[in-house]
């Protein structure tokens, strides 16, 4: 069997790794975001292999991150719909590794890659999260929707910003 | 054969028959080498966009896409291998070019042979130039098979049509 695994030189690698070794071990240590705060984030999915004999999935973990960036795991969510309403902590930095992992339905291959960002959702204020993994390209953009209607695309940022912030 | 154990071999395999005695030790040497290597190239392609946006995109995407690493694990009933593979990305922006670098190390599972140059060896050369009417010619310097999905995605950066991310765990 053959798994890669690729991780952001920077950031949480350890965390991640470990949630998909589990994962991978039939174990999952990854439990279910409770999603029950308002919904200020649509995340939007479309997921395409590229290839009939591979399938693709995408998932967003949800971290909570402290006064001194060290973040705690809170719960991940599974995109499995085009459209899944999540809702994040308004007022403080959450972190959000959204993860992209295929398997071959004909090899015994998977493999693993995530994108990262820092979040801090203003109260009244909508983020709309689009997450696309096409041809072994994957994009991950997230606008903020004021409630004046003002539209802002927001940089990932990782966790070096609340470092330097 | 393993994945690691083929490398290894193909790298013994050059040294033993003096094929391949060093690798490009600059982006420059790489320009030089690349399109007569086996299974390298040089491709060119013009842009409609400006070679200002074309140079912030390349700072933007490769640190956020390419600063990674991919760990490749094999197991069989009787081994058990571990590739893990660092990429490396440099953007050098002036007024006359912008070049992005792609460097790639094995940490672990591969044994190289020859001199890696700092921060690794080169694995694609993307140098943008400014045209007059606010388009921008590309030229790309790489290998010709198995890296895809790192070369459109390079290519959608400066074209603006898909600035996603490759998922570096499918190439090689």
């Amino acid at each position: 069997m053959k798994i890669r695994n690729a991780q952001a030189a920077h950031g949480i690698a350890g965390p991640v790794l470990i949630a998909f070794l589990f994962a991978m071990a039939g174990c999952s240590g990854l439990q279910a975001y409770p999603n029950k705060l308002d919904k200020n984030l649509q995340v939007r999915t479309q997921l395409q292999s590229g290839s009939v004999f591979s399938k693709v999935r995408a998932s967003m973990s949800i971290y909570q991150v402290n006064s001194e960036c060290q973040i705690e795991y809170e719960g991940t969510v599974n995109l499995r719909e085009p459209h899944v309403p999540v809702g994040v902590p308004a007022g403080r930095w959450s972190y959000l590794v959204f993860d992209f992992s295929s398997s071959g339905f004909l090899s015994n291959t998977s493999t693993s890659t995530s994108s990262r960002a820092l979040l801090n959702p203003q109260a009244g204020t909508r983020y709309d999260v689009d997450v696309t993994y096409r041809d072994d390209i994957y994009n991950v953009t997230i606008r903020s929707i004021a409630s004046d209607g003002t539209v802002l695309e927001l940089p990932l940022l990782g966790l070096e910003a609340c470092r330097q912030a | 054969m393993p994945r690691f154990l083929s490398l290894i071999a193909v790298s013994v395999s050059l040294m033993l028959t003096a094929c391949v005695t060093s690798h490009p030790q600059s982006a420059e040497e790489f320009r030089v080498a690349a399109p007569d290597a086996f299974m390298g190239m040089k491709e060119t392609m013009e842009v409609d966009r400006p070679f200002s946006a074309v140079a912030a995109t390349f700072r933007q995407k490769a640190p956020e896409c390419l600063s990674v690493k991919v760990e490749m694990t094999e197991r069989s009933a009787t081994s058990y291998h571990v590739v893990v593979t660092a990429y490396k990305p440099t953007v050098v922006v002036n007024n006359n070019r912008a070049e992005l670098h792609v460097q790639q190390t094995h940490e672990k599972g591969v044994l190289n042979v020859t001199e890696v140059p700092d921060g690794g060896y080169y694995l694609l050369v993307a140098d943008a130039y400014p045209l007059n009417d606010g388009r921008t010619r590309l030229e790309l310097f790489g290998p010709s098979r198995g890296y895809d999905v790192l070369i459109r995605a390079v290519k959608g950066w400066a074209s603006g049509e898909n600035l996603g991310c490759p998922d570096m765990t499918k190439i090689g």
